[in-house]
């Protein structure tokens, strides 16, 4: 027995010329801890914003409760009274509208480091459906409804897969680091965005005598139906089923087909991957393209199920795709993990919005600054293995002492 | 796929030629904007063509990405100088005027330049650092809010030094002694700078206010000369910082290169092991070094806010801190190259300001702010020959 | 040399979870000497010298240098005390000079600020004249060859005034005619009165350049003595604690026809210099090829190169009669070729997948693992069960995660997906490579039940014992060129002949 093992655990192989991959390390961390450390990780990010919330003089426990009661989460608990019941409702619609988006966004990420590789293109790739899906969704007059709708989310994905894919061929290629390129992807896409709505820009609406810098909107036919609440009150359509949908998609990809399989083996381990046959390049792109389909996806529901058109300062504005990397990584990129995770994130944004957050209580535009110093504590102590490493030091003392030999990473 | 495919040696002819198409690029759009302002549309289609011939030898000769380098200069060139030839003389003129051009590049430069000379410092020692444009937003609010504070402008440096060192330095606690990983936390610190910093903003002034800057003293301009005339123009009336971002060149250049603990600091960011066993303290300078990056971006954000603008909103910054990362990858994590970078981007970023005053070009001046990304991606993606950053770069280290 | 000794090492223990990596060693060192350590891998040689230079802080004993008991708790402290150690990976910084990697942390300086390069560079040139040390000070060290790199290394050591240099393992990497430079320099360093501990497991150059050797086994110090009346034989016992020579039990081969031939083949190495130049031979079925050789003289590309892992230059590679070269590697995983890589950790499994996963990771593409994309578990995890079980691997089941699994295990693992897939030849690289007694016995146990079955089998090593043991024709490799084929019954001075390029070039 040599002396090289008591080590920590093995050192991520380098992913390019730039910084190491983070598959690896993210692997031990959904191995260590289950289900207790993102808990843990959301918990202790909501206590440090509470400190935030107090050290600007209001009280956190009622901004708390200010906020969750914009979530529409109490929907769920069965004690509520009617009329509650009713609110709860509205607010629940909004809160899992914002939660579809981030579960495919959310997806864009995921995957992407599945393979190794940190997606901070969602964004971009995001902003590139929803501009492709204005566009097609308000052309061909008089297509019929369905048609439209598949045709419409059909552009946008394989558009936001072709805008992630440019970064993933740069790091097939020539090694190109996926996080600078998506990076500049997504500032590329914010100006495109702010270009091609713009006074004068190719796609903007001439409706009001072209004074403002708006898209077309989409044809009515194109609408994603409202199953829950009131369309004229934005209640909850079926692109939320989508997203679920996507959430299977994604399980069963990674987990029950070759290309899964080789996306996973890639993002554990390239050498061994080599070596066992598989081109890595190849695998580089088309993991990143399909991540950018999600995002892309993403794009195209959001147009279609509510946004109806888009404004430059909509572009401009939206942060769904940065959002999305906290929900990824406090879901541990796994579909389970994702979902509860958007779910968590979808509520904060919703619950700390203008519309629902009572002033009095805590302004929501500081509230909105406070989701992102918890969104932004939560990659925060994701990205730091403290607490794996803890954990993982426990079970090493396990195993050196003889115990069963823990299960694998399969899901 | 096979690995280390190692081809025939590229001969020297097409060195020459791919460095041909590069220079005759430049050239063909030069030529279209004053004060020659050729009119004919004819010359910078044909001199890009050339350009994207010599270009095409050269790639196919094996030297990639000089070929490329020149390919996507000679397209490049078409493009602008079409549009150059297309926009008029009148309001080529009004738009490209030297002088001012280069004092806006200055200007539109300098925060990168702090960011980037700050980025490097880090990276040498071997701690990526993407978090830059984090650091930069928390000196840009600190800046202005201590400036507004106690009245001056240089106290106000100070405080957005402080608050942007406090930022590197719990980054640098993450990244160094938990050995987390740099690019996830370099992201959350970003996310984290624009939380808190909005949050203090909106806290402390108001969703709608601004801070009254009329308490506060901005960074001083050093005026020389008010002539006309390309030097007194471009170099006459600059801020104090810019001048100071200069010497900050110099300097670095002098500490990283020429000094004992430029030396030490660079064994670090290669082989932290080597420099461990002969003594010297690879937590220590890494902190050191990742601390020192967050201050220097710090006053670029300053710059920005008490130097240039004369106010705040919310994510001011917009990225700049990712373009000054960009420099320095693009100049090869050395002073010199990060420094011209950073003009490069700033000179696209100052034409792309100038050209929205052209009637006409009003909406492709917004398309130009993407002009630097794209030249990053196209540094990135190796045009500009292999990028090979500190050894170490990225890699925690741990004592055994 | 005079009685006092420049130091004293007594009662060293040292633990970590586990084990007891040192145990109450006595180590002693006098002036002028060379003393060696002897050991086999996890002995506990290097634990020891990381104590004595600071890098390990030891549970129990203490450190006597000059006469003064120290407490070391950095490499500064020993290097301030005059210990000066020449790691086995060396500590040196690729893209600096030589002079740079000299005189870091200790610069010579303009006025404390400036870095005075000059006078490091004379300083360098001076004690390379004094000891013999040819180098060029402005070379950068990722340019000049290992050998010359060791020799920057003895240098850092001596300018920061090392009166004790250790050396941990210096000839792993060296050729032959580079070593015997290296000991020229060491009696050149005691001739001044410098002393030299001399970590090493190779007994023929411990007898060639020692004082005084001491062995260490399993922690413990097991003799000093003096070199005189010293023989490999009683070395080796006195390493081991019992006689060694571990042959398998094997009947002789009965090779039928060539199953892979290489012809003439030309790597080059990814800095583009020559690694291969020219090498032929080939693998028959029922037989155990062996190519030997100091690390370092092409192996690696060689490999690379049949499997489809690099580009061939020139040359061809025939498996079963087809033409594999420049194809990629899964194409010669299809056509039959069997690859155990040199790296199990790095190469050959995904330690984070499952043994199911890891077991299929050529084969999950096909039927019946997968069909038209399409992975089907239950198969996978029968599959699995049955070749754990028929290869005996223990520590989990095919879902337990690979790297859970010990050494051997894993090993065993990527044996058995090799073997499975039935190839006409199989690459050994390195096979038993950190693994414990138990587990290299079943490799070796495996290959030549391989070889009976048919199989041709290139094996590739750095452990002389097992490529004699195993091999029914050995070639011996030596800066990219196959230079001497023999038969099973050569001795290890032949081969280690050969090695070093030596006399007998009966070229290939």
């Amino acid at each position: 027995m040599s002396e090289q093992q008591f080590e920590e655990p093995p050192r991520a192989p380098t992913g390019g010329d730039y910084a190491p991959s983070v598959a690896e390390r993210l692997a031990l961390y959904q191995r260590a801890g289950g289900f207790v450390t993102p808990l843990v990780t959301a918990i202790i990010a909501f206590f440090i914003g509470g400190l935030v919330v107090l050290a600007s003089g209001s009280n956190p426990l009622s901004t708390y409760r200010a906020i969750f009661n914009g979530t529409g989460l109490n929907w769920f608990f069965p004690w509520i009274s009617s009329a509650d019941r009713t609110l709860a409702a509205l607010n629940l619609q909004q809160t899992l509208l914002l939660t579809t988006p981030l579960i495919l966004c959310g997806l864009a990420v995921a995957f992407a480091f599945r393979c190794g590789m940190f997606n901070i293109g969602g964004q971009g790739q995001y902003a590139v459906g929803s501009i492709m899906a204005v566009w097609v969704a308000s052309a061909f007059v008089g297509m019929n409804g369905p048609l439209h709708i598949v045709l419409t989310i059909v552009v946008a994905s394989v558009c936001g897969a072709l805008w992630a894919g440019i970064a993933g061929l740069l790091k097939a290629t020539v090694g190109a680091h996926e996080v600078i390129s998506t990076i500049m992807l997504n500032w590329i896409a914010y100006w495109i965005g702010s270009w091609v709505f713009a006074l004068g820009g190719p796609l903007q609406s001439h409706a009001n005598g072209g004074s403002v810098p708006v898209s077309h909107d989409i044809q009515p036919n194109t609408h994603l139906h409202v199953f829950w609440g009131n369309p004229v009150l934005q209640g909850l359509h079926i692109g939320f089923f989508v997203a679920i949908a996507a959430l299977v998609v994604y399980w069963i990809t990674l987990n029950r087909t070759t290309l899964g399989y080789q996306v996973r083996a890639v993002g554990f381990n390239p050498e061994a991957a080599r070596y066992g046959g598989m081109s890595v390049a190849r695998n580089y792109v088309v993991a990143m393209a399909i991540a950018g389909g999600f995002a892309g996806l993403a794009g195209a529901i959001d147009v279609l199920g509510w946004e109806f058109r888009l404004n430059v300062n909509d572009i401009q504005v939206s942060q769904i795709g940065f959002i999305a990397i906290a929900v990824a990584l406090l879901g541990r990129n796994t579909a389970v993990g994702v979902f509860f995770s958007a779910l968590l994130f979808g509520a904060l944004l919703n619950g700390t919005s203008t519309r629902h957050l009572d002033p009095s209580v805590f302004r929501p535009d500081l509230a909105g600054n406070l989701t992102l110093i918890i969104q932004g504590l939560v990659v925060l102590f994701v990205g730091a293995d403290v607490l794996v490493l803890w954990l993982w030091s426990q079970r090493r003392k396990l195993r050196l002492a003889r115990a069963d030999a823990n299960t694998a990473v399969t899901s | 796929m096979a690995a280390a495919r190692v081809v025939r040696e590229p001969s020297p002819a097409s060195r020459i030629t791919g460095v041909a198409g590069i220079v005759l690029a430049l050239l063909a759009y030069w030529l279209t904007l004053p004060p020659v302002a050729a009119t004919s549309l004819v010359l910078p289609i044909v001199l890009g063509a050339v350009s994207i011939g010599l270009g095409a030898y050269t790639a196919v000769d094996g030297r990639r990405r000089l070929g490329w380098g020149a390919i996507s200069a000679g397209g490049l060139a078409i493009l602008l100088g079409a549009l150059a030839v297309h926009a008029g003389r009148g309001n080529l003129d009004s738009a490209v005027v030297w002088g001012p051009l280069f004092a806006s590049m200055f200007v539109y430069a300098t925060p990168l330049t702090y960011a980037a000379l700050g980025g490097l410092f880090s990276e040498r020692s071997g701690v990526v650092n993407i978090g830059l444009e984090g650091m930069m937003l928390t000196g840009c609010f600190f800046g202005i809010w201590g400036a507004e504070q106690t009245g001056h402008w240089y106290l106000g440096m100070l405080i957005a030094m402080g608050a942007g060192g406090l930022l590197a330095l719990i980054y640098g606690f993450f990244a160094i002694h938990l050995r987390a990983d740099q690019i996830v936390g370099g992201t959350a610190i970003n996310f984290l700078a624009l939380g808190i910093t909005g949050y203090l903003f909106i806290d402390i002034y108001g969703s709608t206010g601004t801070p009254d800057m009329s308490n506060a003293e901005s960074v001083p301009n050093i005026s020389i000369s008010n002539a006309n005339g390309f030097f007194p123009q471009a170099f006459g009336d600059l801020n104090l910082l810019v001048w100071i971002s200069f010497a900050l060149l110099i300097l670095t250049y002098l500490f990283v290169f020429r000094t004992p603990w430029g030396l030490r600091l660079r064994a670090v960011g290669e082989h932290p092991r080597a420099a461990d066993t002969v003594g010297i303290s690879v937590f220590g300078v890494r902190y050191a070094a990742v601390t020192f990056s967050g201050m220097l971006s710090a006053m670029g954000g300053a710059f920005l806010s008490i130097g240039f603008v004369h106010s705040f909103n919310q994510n001011m910054t917009e990225g700049r801190g990712f373009i000054a990362l960009a420099a320095l990858i693009f100049g090869k994590w050395r002073p010199g190259g990060a420094f011209a970078a950073a003009l490069l981007f700033g000179f696209s970023s100052a034409l792309a300001q100038r050209l929205g005053s052209i009637p006409n070009w009003a909406t492709y001046a917004v398309l130009f702010q993407a002009l630097p990304y794209v030249l990053t991606l196209v540094a990135v993606a190796g045009v500009i020959g292999r990028s090979i950053p500190p050894a170490a770069d990225g890699e925690p280290y741990q004592k055994q | 040399m005079s009685a006092a000794p420049v130091l004293e090492l007594r009662g060293i223990t040292k633990r970590f979870p586990g084990i007891v990596a040192n145990d109450h060693v006595d180590f002693d060192l006098l002036p002028g000497e060379t003393h060696a350590l002897l050991g086999e891998n996890g002995a506990g040689k290097s634990t020891l010298m990381n104590v004595l230079y600071g890098l390990y802080h030891p549970d129990e004993g203490e450190i006597v240098v000059k006469g003064e008991r120290l407490s070391l708790g950095s490499p500064s402290d020993a290097i301030e005390h005059g210990i000066g150690m020449v790691h086995q990976h060396f500590m040196l910084i690729p893209v600096m000079t030589v002079a740079e990697n000299v005189v870091l942390a200790s610069e010579p300086t303009h006025g404390k600020a400036f870095l005075d390069m000059g006078a490091a560079i004379a300083r360098v040139e001076e004690l390379s004249r004094r000891f013999g040390l040819t180098v060029d000070p402005r070379a950068r060290v990722e340019s000049i060859t290992v050998g010359q790199q060791q020799r920057v290394e003895i240098l850092k050591a001596l300018y920061r005034g090392a009166d004790i240099l250790i050396l941990d393992e210096p000839t792993a990497v060296l050729t032959p005619q580079e070593a015997t430079d290296l000991f020229g320099i060491l009696r050149s360093l005691t001739e001044q009165g410098k002393s030299v501990i001399f970590i090493s497991h190779k007994l023929h150059e411990v007898l060639e350049i020692a004082d005084r050797i001491s062995v260490l086994r399993r922690g413990k110090l097991v003799e000093t003595r003096q070199r005189e009346g010293a023989t490999e034989e009683s070395l080796a016992r006195a390493m081991v604690g019992r006689d060694v020579l571990l042959r398998v039990d094997k009947k002789p081969a009965e090779p039928g026809e060539t199953l892979l031939a290489v012809e003439d083949l030309q790597v080059l190495d990814d800095r583009g210099l020559e690694a291969v130049r020219g090498v032929s031979f080939e693998v028959r079925a029922g037989e155990i090829v062996g190519i030997a050789g100091v690390d370092g003289n092409g192996q690696t590309q060689l490999i690379d190169a049949i499997a489809g892992l690099t580009h061939v230059e020139s040359g061809r590679v025939l498996l079963g009669g087809r033409d594999l070269t420049g194809k990629s590697a899964k194409e010669a995983l299809d056509a039959g070729l069997g690859h155990i890589p040199e790296d199990r950790q790095r190469r050959g499994l995904v330690l984070e997948f499952s043994l199911a996963e890891n077991l299929v990771l050529h084969d999950y593409d096909k039927e019946p693992v997968s069909r038209l994309g399409w992975l089907r578990p239950g198969v996978l995890i029968r599959r699995a069960g049955g070749l754990l079980k028929a290869f005996d691997v223990r520590g989990g089941g095919p879902a337990t995660r690979a790297g859970a699994l010990s050494g051997g295990n894993q090993q065993k693992v990527v044996l058995a997906r090799e073997i499975e897939r039935n190839p006409s030849v199989l690459i050994a690289a390195q096979p038993t490579r950190g693994l414990d007694v138990g587990a290299i016995e079943f490799v070796h146990r495996r290959l030549v039940e391989e070889r009976d079955e048919g199989r041709g089998i290139l094996l590739v090593s750095l452990e002389l014992d097992e490529i004699l043991s195993l091999s029914d024709r050995i070639f011996v490799i030596y800066e990219g060129r196959l230079v001497a084929e023999y038969g099973p019954d050569v001795t290890e001075e032949e081969l280690g002949i050969a090695m070093t390029g030596g006399r007998s070039k009966e070229a290939a």
